[in-house]
């Protein structure tokens, strides 16, 4: 089922949590919500459960105006935040309740639900727990306890609040790849709510940005990697180093470096940010008069293939951050204390008059 | 409340461990001789005195049809009191703890209004409301030819009042505890309001609704003030069981008195012994979740 938000406003009293929220999900697709908190995403997510009315605008499920539906009438499953399991109800019981709970004209037979139930059990990887009650289970299980019993209503739609966010590194991980899976063999409309950018990037087919009630951004997890509209998004996803300098004649100086920036030629003589990712640093040993900028190592973090350099320009004072593989770290033979010389390989620049942070 | 209970219960434990021998002991035996003293030792007296002239005067005392009667009245208002004290103080307890709307602190205070005043000024209030001759409401009484004061209805009335705040002050704390995100659960899930509330929230505040129901029924089955002033104390008619052991006592018909009391004792043991049996559910629905 595809789902439409036209144009949601939504304030609690003069706190404005969602400003004209326009979005298309199409049906099969994961999409996920990331935002800072207090940024709206879940408020959004809520109303599209029903569970919160927009004070403006429509939801629409499938071509049809969902917005003054209730949330029993809605079909879609929800998993809560911290699981919103029945505590006096065995696991089983759990995830029968949607279906028990069924007119009863509606209602499948007994022997279907335990059926269904059962399949539900299988899926989640927990038969021997069908008897235990949500105190008595660890949180992942209980997260994948949630999900079952979100499953068991056939939903169109599958709503995440922060799905993973109570749970330890580890389970964490290891829940990503399963609901990654899931989504792959029963696709269902999925949309998750989460403020972990790693996450999303992982998980997601499809990635909206939302900051203090808009949408910042929306796209693949590689476009808005790759291509961040504003510094608001740039900062969000993954870590980033900030070179303040100038536009003049259609290049940007940053200390005695100079890099062509045709798309904004135009602006003369102001003030820029550029923004690169750690990554995309070029570390040097000697000055090759390209107008490298010159800084001191302070700090080396070299676990695994990639090396984590701390460095602080010496011209400036500014503290910057590069990332390099271990082969070419062994190459320069870097030391802390070191001078080295640095230059951008790849980066945006934004004027700070248009985006303000 | 039964929060602080568990609460207090770990607090014991902890002494315990810590305080010397000697020191336990004259605690416990100061608490016990306590005990005995101010609440076994007249709990027994009420039986004894009851049973004093013997066993036939005990059954004639409370099968005396004006004893009957006041059974019976009490039996009434009892019933009166839980059941529209259970409606209210569910509504009352889902409105406060479930959604926010202007003036709540200011509501939950009033609310315990008939707790902070004074039995007899509870039964004025109604005098002064209902009386035919000089209440507020005696032109509307009077059109309709109806008597509230001094008749059943205006002891059910009165007793309502101070039986209010019960069930609600037991609910909200609970209810605002346990918050509404199992309620949201079952509502996505397609459940109905109504399957919602019987077969989500009920189970989960069944035993503090129980607890509020025994303190409800408990205070509507001993009030004697606030009851006394309306009553008008028309034998046969509106006199409840402490108003006729009031009146039997001042007739000098002692053992009768205590034969009654005793009726007024039993109904408060078993009040406590099911409070008990709540209680201790209470703890285990706490430890589970």
């Amino acid at each position: 089922m595809s789902i439409e938000v036209t144009n949601v406003n939504k304030a609690f009293g003069s706190f404005k949590a969602l400003n004209h929220i326009d979005l298309k999900i199409s049906t099969g697709e994961l999409v996920a919500l990331l935002g800072p908190s207090g940024s709206g995403k879940t408020t959004l997510l809520r109303i599209i459960a029903g569970l919160e009315t927009a004070d403006a605008g429509s939801i629409i499920f499938d071509g049809e105006d969902n917005t003054e539906k209730s949330t029993q009438d809605r079909k879609v499953g929800f998993v809560f935040q911290h699981y919103a399991l029945f505590r006096h109800m065995t696991v089983f019981e759990n995830i029968a309740f949607g279906l028990k709970v069924r007119p009863s004209k509606l209602r499948p037979s007994k022997e279907a639900i335990n059926g269904k139930v059962r399949e539900l059990l299988s899926l989640v990887k927990m038969e021997e727990l069908a008897q235990r009650y949500p105190a008595q289970l660890s949180g992942g299980q209980r997260q994948r306890i949630a999900l079952a019993r979100a499953l068991a209503v056939e939903p169109k739609v599958l709503l995440l609040d922060e799905p993973f966010g109570a749970l330890d590194a580890k389970v964490r991980k290891d829940l990503r790849r399963w609901l990654r899976k899931l989504h792959d063999e029963y696709p269902i409309t999925s949309v998750f709510v989460t403020h972990d950018q790693e996450e999303a990037l992982d998980v997601a087919d499809r990635i909206v940005i939302l900051n203090q009630g808009k949408i910042e951004q929306m796209g693949t997890p590689e476009e808005v990697y790759d291509n961040p509209v504003n510094p608001f998004v740039y900062n969000f996803l993954g870590n980033v180093n900030l070179f303040h300098g100038r536009v003049h004649n259609g290049k940007v100086e940053i200390g005695s470096l100079k890099l062509d920036i045709p798309e904004h030629a135009k602006k003369d003589n102001k003030e820029i940010v550029s923004y690169s990712r750690p990554h995309d640093i070029e570390i040097s040993v000697e000055d090759e008069g390209k107008g490298f900028i010159p800084a001191e190592i302070l700090f080396i973090r070299a676990l695994g293939p990639v090396v984590n350099l701390e460095l602080k320009r010496t011209d400036s004072g500014d503290y910057l951050e590069a990332e390099i593989s271990k082969e070419r770290f062994k190459e320069l033979e870097l030391h802390e204390k070191q001078k080295v010389y640095l230059r951008p390989k790849d980066f945006r620049v934004f004027i700070p008059e248009d985006y303000v942070i | 409340m039964a929060g602080n209970i568990s609460a207090q219960y770990m607090i014991t434990n902890d002494i315990k461990r810590q305080e010397p021998k000697t020191m336990q002991l004259i605690l416990i035996s100061v608490a016990l001789i306590f005990f005995v003293l101010i609440l076994i030792i007249p709990l027994v007296a009420v039986f004894v005195k009851a049973f004093e002239q013997g066993a036939g005067l005990y059954v004639f005392s409370i099968s005396d049809p004006i004893a009957l009667q006041a059974i019976k009245l009490t039996l009434i208002t009892i019933g009166f009191a839980v059941v529209i004290n259970t409606v209210f103080g569910l509504t009352v307890a889902w409105a406060v703890a479930k959604f926010k709307f202007k003036g709540k602190n200011l509501f939950v205070t009033f609310l315990d209004l008939p707790f902070a005043i004074s039995p007899i000024i509870a039964g004025m209030i109604f005098i002064l409301l209902f009386s035919t001759t000089h209440g507020l409401l005696a032109p509307l009484l009077n059109a309709f030819d109806l008597q509230v004061m001094f008749a059943p209805a205006g002891i059910i009335l009165v007793t309502l009042f101070v039986t209010m705040p019960f069930i609600a002050r037991e609910l909200i704390p609970l209810m605002e505890a346990q918050g509404t995100v199992e309620e949201e659960a079952a509502l996505s899930l397609g459940a109905s309001g109504w399957k919602t509330f019987l077969l989500i929230t009920l189970p989960n505040i069944k035993w503090a609704l129980l607890y509020g129901v025994i303190l409800t029924a408990a205070r509507a089955a001993g009030e004697f003030g606030a009851v006394s002033v309306v009553s008008g104390h028309i034998r046969g008619l509106t006199n409840t069981l402490p108003l006729h052991v009031e009146i039997l006592y001042n007739e000098y018909q002692f053992s009768a008195a205590f034969a009654v009391s005793s009726l007024l004792t039993i109904i408060a043991i078993i009040n406590l012994v099911v409070k008990n049996i709540a209680d201790w559910r209470i703890k285990k629905q706490e430890n589970r979740s």
